[in-house]
């Protein structure tokens, strides 16, 4: 069987994962572009779910990051940054993007600034 | 309509164990089918990621039934179980989309093989599929009756034979309209 992976993850704020109406459908953008989606809380959960959600979501950060899978964030979430430190891992470059244009020009610019994605760093799966 | 709390692997195929990615990030098939029918999205963490890794082998349920690995899956299905007690609150129905025969995300169908262990070697095929839930779903379950919470359940079914999308789409769209497993 062929691992179909890409090596790349966005990290996603739930309103471009469950867009309201007329609002950018982020996921469906990182869909077509072959990303991989990390949601984050959405933001009316309660800080207690939601810090327990998110030391989750570093958890499993830093394992990708230990491999070389590259990251993004889009959007933002309170409480991310200090998710993510407790884990050691700093913020990954980020983009707030107000269409799907925007959305999928900084992805592939970020596909040309690293192709291979976690190719060779990595000692995940066969390709 | 509703919440879908999805498997991690649906929105994120570079959490599966090496040679399981069937695309190269977001899993559309179920995807598209919670959308199309107007449910909410919320994902739910990889299990096996955090504890085990990403160079993990494939494992039926008894190598991943540990005290370790069931303290793990509690830890995570009280954040996840709070998430859910929220839209609960909401008015929402929930549905656990899950992915059939996983040892940890199995809703129905999970994998067993009690001999399997050492070396790994083991013949092609799916003799380890039975039904029944994965840990983690286990837990969650555990975690959501102790909250009193009801919920549905589906699951991606890659791994059992037959697999045919048409038919996975049917179920799903069978469990979002009625209710139906």
């Amino acid at each position: 069987m062929r691992d179909a992976r890409s090596y790349r993850i966005a990290l996603v704020a739930d309103c471009y994962v469950n867009p309201a109406p007329g609002q950018l459908d982020g996921l469906a953008v990182l869909a077509a572009a072959g990303w991989g989606v990390m949601q984050l809380p959405a933001d009316d959960y309660p800080a207690e779910v939601a810090q327990q959600l998110l030391a989750g979501i570093a958890e499993q950060v830093e394992e990708f990051s230990r491999h070389g899978y590259t990251f993004v964030l889009v959007g933002e979430r309170d409480g991310l940054a200090a998710a993510l430190a407790q884990a050691g891992l700093a913020v990954p470059d980020r983009i707030a993007p107000a269409s799907a244009d925007e959305l999928a020009g900084f992805l592939a610019l970020r596909y040309r600034q690293d192709p291979a994605g976690g190719a060779g760093r990595g000692v995940t799966g066969s390709r | 309509m509703g919440v879908a709390f999805v498997a991690h692997c649906l929105l994120n195929q570079n959490s599966k164990v090496g040679d399981g990615a069937h695309c190269a990030g977001v899993y559309s098939p179920i995807v598209d089918v919670l959308r199309d029918k107007g449910w909410r999205i919320e994902q739910m963490p990889c299990p096996e990621l955090a504890f085990a890794g990403l160079n993990r082998f494939w494992a039926v349920r008894e190598q991943y039934d540990t005290a370790a690995f069931r303290r793990h899956c509690r830890r995570l299905a009280v954040a996840v179980a709070g998430a859910i007690a929220a839209r609960v609150r909401q008015g929402e129905d929930v549905v656990l989309v899950g992915v059939e025969g996983s040892p940890s995300m199995g809703v129905t169908i999970t994998s067993s093989d009690p001999e399997r262990g050492g070396r790994p070697a083991w013949p092609d095929g799916s003799p380890e599929l039975t039904s029944g839930e994965g840990i983690f779903v286990e837990e969650l379950h555990s975690e959501l009756d102790r909250r009193g919470i009801a919920f549905l359940v589906a699951g991606e079914r890659h791994a059992i034979p037959g697999f045919e999308e048409a038919d996975q789409r049917t179920r799903l769209e069978s469990v979002l309209e009625r209710g139906d497993a």
